[in-house]
């Protein structure tokens, strides 16, 4: 309580001085309080994306170098060297290449801003994207039955409990299984859904909003009367600040996409001060068993809409930059060996990206093994040489602060890399 | 005089003790099918007040004068025909006669009804699609051929399947006379649960619900847990389809041996130029070798921690794998070419059917036992000796050993009491009804009949403390209201929305039963305007007479609106303290400032952006009862004053009571008292 409180005190009598409709009278009390803890926007934030699907890592940022690959995907093998009419990879460190179509990763690569993780994956070789995914998000890679997700667990590690609605916000339409716990957490497919809605009758939702509220105040099921608090107190956070008009900062452009608007959300929660230290949002596209395309096609579009959002959100965070770090995540790679359809099949290991100040950035991180078929998990896939809990948990560490590795990964064994500085 | 006063005693004694006999001997007469004897007056509840509470846990939610029905016909009689579960059901069945998924077998929907990838290849095939190229430009240029291409080979997309399978389970729970059995499958379906996420199960789901669950949901458990263990639909959810023993497994040094000779035999062939049959079948070979991954323990480890003992059962994981080892072979009968199933459907045709038999499979319905496929050493689970020979038998065993386990009493009975009773049910009652389970060889009526009986099913710490989950709160507004469902995918949206995705729950434990999972910030928001778009009539294709619920008496006043709709959808509760806090608010005007006065507070004009709300899209989709006249007066009178003083009674003056009645309704709905169940 004290927490709420302070961040009343602090942050939210100036949102709430002009909100709508009544004003709760703990909001008159936290004024009279005392207490004072540090404002919500000194708190790191962590975003981050999950690329459902599966996302070919090899293409995505690739070890050109490499001769075996070359050999293995004959009309899907791009080079870093100029030639002609073809796009060529963007030659990073002169063993791998990122994909044309990530050009606007280019300078943040080169600032040290954003690094790369390669070879990353899970050490269940499962190939199912409903195991990998459920493994990945669980954060526990041999164990179906935990009912938490890892960002639910880093949420309670925090100990800031109870402090926000909005402390862990996921721009879904349903919670995802990272965020399932008990501590708070919040899906919102669209902030500007937020809010007692009577279509085309402002008048008569904001009665019925007075309404709920009287109701969910008097009930006496504490859960039922302590979330209906949150509910209106998030939604009156929401109504003063104009999600709709939302003008990004430094002409930042985000992309018409699912991701660009999710990012664009998020960056729009962190600038209002609302207490978010936990983001979470997915794109799909990534399972390209057909016909993947090579500088053009599905998998070009799909990598242009994910460094685009995120290029785009990392412009619109500036003044917030040494607040926020973002990381991608996908539930596994895809064969090294091109099929019969012009795609590939599901594999093991895969990169992700990370962005942020605090970040060991500008190198590919990870051990990449020669493509030969000798060195290949199972004959045919990248093995994965780094556990994806040792970069979370790094991310975690190092940007969040937690340091409970027990809780945050049960079962593992706490190798870092140095992903971070 | 004495004498006199001793008579009257002894007569009123005789005549309390007849009533208090004959009181007894009505109900004695009445349940002695089942034993029901419900002690609900001992916690000090009126027979209406029972009705309610039965009502709110074994249905899924009242329907008007229900309460008044039950009363009529004697409580126990009536859970006695819900155990039963035999009640006609002629008017649900007719708007069910559409749905085609809900007659068809497993084979034929896979055969039917085809995803985006296999419909692109059956095409690719048919020289539809180019072979090489099969982008999403070719689909759209292609896609009148391919649809009239499905058309006739009777094809349907995947999405049709699930549309109606969503649709009969909400029509099903809205409508069935059925109700406890309608519960009962949903409860046995989620701890069973399956998803629709995994795509090898999806075409299995609809006979899974159909023909394993809901025909179990009140016999006994042993019969429903084997159901599940031999239904498609589980044994591709958790991969037990493709477990086999690992000398099969080319991890093994057999296995290894194997694939080293079929890679050298295709690296001969390639060496001859050979591009023919041969070279087809070995690198078919060794893609089956490779399918083949040996032992997977998926199944072993939840039929244990999740179906059957519990996660504290007093298993180990020795004992997870050699279930694992017990339950190898287990596997589908062959349906279509998908997932290994034309080669098995050739190693049928080659050896016949009658000789496997002899050899040890089992071919039952779409269940196969792949004699071939089992781990035939000697294994040992939970002390049990199972020995290598046994077959398919051993897996009968253990499954059997695993149902009759006081581990999975204790386990199914603490949930089924969590369902019913509340989130943390007392150990007194799980106990209870655990004993039952074990005496009754898994009687789940018993074992619910022990549960009724009990007083604990009545305390005040069991009254109202269930919350509804968003599906329960959907189908007990629509049985509430009366409504009718034209488009039950719809609500499904909603469903969706509120946080209950039905049927597409990722993780093997199905939906969380607790109250804290169901209700978070975003999803209670969401339940308050589901209960708005409900009453305003603005959810398409569900439809409702409100007047019709007060025999077409119109509340003279916001408040008489208020009082008797909180009792029409809330029958028998104390709707007390909901009609106190919102008559202020139907009543008085200016309320506004009344409540930003106490928060020492004034408030500003409601905000600039109500007038790009209204111009939504959907401004014509709402209230569609209160008419476009009364529409254009809101606008209006929203466009004079744009300020947030209004209340009920200006909306009654102003539009109507048709409005009125909806705003009340929609915040009843809304309302905490609506979610407990």
């Amino acid at each position: 309580m004290s927490t709420r409180r302070g961040f009343l005190k602090s942050g939210a009598l100036a949102l709430f001085a002009t909100g709508v409709g009544g004003v709760p009278t703990f909001i008159a009390r936290a004024a009279n309080s005392n207490k004072i803890v540090s404002p919500y926007k000194k708190n790191k934030k962590i975003v981050c994306i999950f690329q459902r699907g599966a996302m070919d890592g090899l293409m995505a940022v690739t070890p050109f170098t490499d001769e075996n690959l070359k050999a293995a995907r004959p009309n899907l093998f791009m080079s870093a060297a100029k030639n002609g009419a073809t796009t060529p990879l963007i030659d990073l460190d002169g063993r791998f290449g990122l994909h044309p179509a990530m050009k606007s990763f280019e300078p943040l690569f080169r600032d040290k801003r954003l690094g790369i993780v390669h070879a990353v994956g899970s050490p269940n070789s499962t190939r199912s994207h409903f195991d990998a995914q459920d493994y990945m998000e669980a954060g526990t890679p041999f164990n179906k039955g935990t009912s938490s997700g890892w960002l639910n667990r880093a949420v309670g590690l925090l100990g800031h409990e109870g402090a926000t609605p909005f402390q862990a916000v996921s721009i879904t339409s349903s919670l995802p299984k990272s965020f399932y716990g008990d501590n708070p957490s919040l899906a919102i497919s669209n902030l500007q859904d937020f809010a007692i809605q009577m279509r085309g009758n402002p008048m008569a939702a904001n009665m019925a909003s007075k309404s709920f509220e009287e109701l969910y105040d008097q009930t006496s099921s504490s859960l039922l009367n302590k979330t209906g608090k949150e509910s209106f107190d998030a939604v009156k956070m929401l109504q003063k600040s104009d999600t709709k008009n939302y003008k990004p900062a430094n002409g930042a452009v985000y992309p018409e996409s699912q991701l660009g608007n999710a990012l664009k959300q998020i960056a729009q929660l962190i600038k209002m001060d609302v207490g978010m230290e936990v983001a979470f949002t997915e794109c799909g596209g990534w399972d390209t068993h057909y016909n993947q395309g090579v500088e053009t096609g599905v998998f070009a579009r799909n990598v242009t809409d994910l460094s685009t959002a995120i290029a785009a959100f990392w412009t619109d965070m500036s003044g917030y930059q040494d607040d926020v770090t973002l990381m991608t995540m996908t539930e596994f790679g895809r064969t090294v060996k091109q099929n019969g359809t012009g795609g590939t099949d599901h594999g093991r290991g895969s990169c992700l990206f990370i962005l942020g100040n605090d970040v060991n950035g500008g190198i590919v991180h990870g051990n990449m093994p020669s493509l030969a078929k000798e060195n290949l998990e199972d004959g045919r896939d990248v093995p994965v040489t780094t556990d994806f809990r040792s970069v979370f948990s790094e991310v975690a560490d190092t940007h969040l602060k937690i340091h409970n590795d027990k809780v945050l990964f049960p079962e593992w064994d706490g190798k870092k890399i140095g992903v971070m500085r | 005089m004495k004498k006199h006063f001793q008579t009257t005693l002894s007569l009123l004694f005789l005549i309390a003790s007849l009533t208090i006999f004959s009181s007894y001997t009505a109900t004695e007469t009445l349940n002695n099918k089942y034993s029901i004897k419900f002690p609900y007056r001992k916690a000090g509840l009126t027979e209406r007040q029972a009705a309610a509470h039965l009502l709110s846990r074994f249905t899924y939610g009242a329907t008007p004068k229900q309460v008044d029905e039950m009363v009529n016909m004697g409580l126990e009689k009536w859970f006695t025909q819900q155990l039963d579960a035999d009640q006609p059901n002629d008017s649900l069945n007719a708007s069910l006669v559409a749905y085609d998924v809900l007659t068809k077998s497993n084979k034929e929907l896979s055969n039917t009804y085809l995803d985006g990838g296999q419909i692109r290849r059956k095409a690719t095939k048919e020289g539809l699609l180019p072979q090489d190229s099969t982008g999403k430009l070719e689909y759209k240029e292609r896609k009148g051929e391919i649809d009239s291409f499905m058309k006739a080979k009777g094809i349907k997309p995947e999405g049709e399947l699930i549309r109606q399978l969503v649709n009969q389970k909400i029509l099903r729970a809205a409508y069935s006379n059925n109700q406890l059995q309608e519960v009962m499958t949903s409860f046995w379906f989620n701890h069973f649960n399956v998803s629709l996420t995994k795509n090898e199960s999806v075409r299995f789901v609809p006979c899974y619900e159909r023909d394993v669950i809901r025909p179990n949901a009140l016999g006994k458990f042993g019969d429903i847990l084997l159901a599940t263990a031999k239904s498609p639909a589980m044994l591709t959810y958790l991969d037990n389809f493709r477990s086999v023993a690992s000398d099969n497994n080319n991890n093994s040094e057999e296995g290894s041996k194997r694939l080293r000779a079929l890679y050298a035999q295709q690296k001969m062939l390639a060496e001859k130029g050979d591009t023919g049959m041969q070279s087809k079948e070995v690198s078919q070979k060794i893609k089956g070798f490779k399918n083949s991954q040996g032992l997977n323990e998926n199944y072993a480890r939840e039929i244990m921690e999740l179906h059957t003992l519990g996660v504290d059962g007093g298993y180990t994981q020795t004992d997870v794998t050699n279930a694992a080892k017990v339950l190898t072979g287990w596997t589908i009968y062959p349906m279509s070419d998908e997932y290994g199933g034309a080669g098995i459907k050739k190693m049928i045709e080659k050896v016949g059917e009658d000789k496997l038999i002899q050899q040890g499979f089992v071919h039952d319905g779409d269940f196969m036992f792949a004699v071939n496929k089992h781990d035939k050493t000697d294994k040992m689970v939970l002390g049990n000796d199972f020995s290598g020979k046994d077959g398919y038998n051993e897996g009968l065993r253990l499954i059997n050993i695993l149902a009759h386990h006081t581990s999975t009493a204790h386990f199914i009975c603490k949930k089924l009491a969590v369902h019913f009773v509340n989130d943390n049910p007392p150990q007194s009652l799980i106990d209870k009804m655990a004993k039952t389970f074990l005496d009754k060889d898994g009687d789940i009526k018993q074992v619910l009949v022990t549960m009724v009986n009990a007083p604990e099913f009545w305390s005040k710490d069991a009254l109202r403390e269930k919350i509804k989950s968003p599906f329960e709160l959907t189908i007990s507004t629509v049985r509430a209201l009366n409504a009718k469902i034209a488009q039950p995918y719809q609500l499904f949206n909603w469903i969706n929305k509120m946080g209950e995705r039905m049927y597409y729950y990722q993780a093997p434990t199905g939906f969380p039963d607790k109250a804290n999972y169901w209700i978070n910030t975003g999803s209670l928001l969401n339940r308050m305007n589901f209960g708005l778009a409900m009453a305003g009539q603005r959810i398409p294709g569900v439809s409702f007479n409100l007047a019709a619920l007060n025999d077409n008496h119109e509340p003279e006043s916001a408040q008489a609106a208020l009082v008797t709709y909180c009792k029409i959808l809330m029958p028998e509760r104390n709707v007390d303290s909901t009609v106190k806090r919102l008559t202020p608010l139907v009543t008085a005007p200016a309320i506004t400032q009344k409540i930003d006065a106490a928060a020492g507070k004034t408030a500003p004009p409601q905000t600039q952006d109500q007038p790009t709300m209204m111009a939504s899209s959907d401004d014509n989709m709402m209230m569609s009862d209160a008419g476009s006249h009364n529409k254009k007066v809101l606008k209006e009178k929203v466009n004079r004053k744009k300020s947030a003083d209004y209340s009920i009674q200006d909306l009654m003056v102003n539009t109507g009571n048709k409005t009125m009645l909806s705003q009340v309704t929609g915040i009843i709905i809304g309302s905490p008292e609506f979610q407990r169940k």
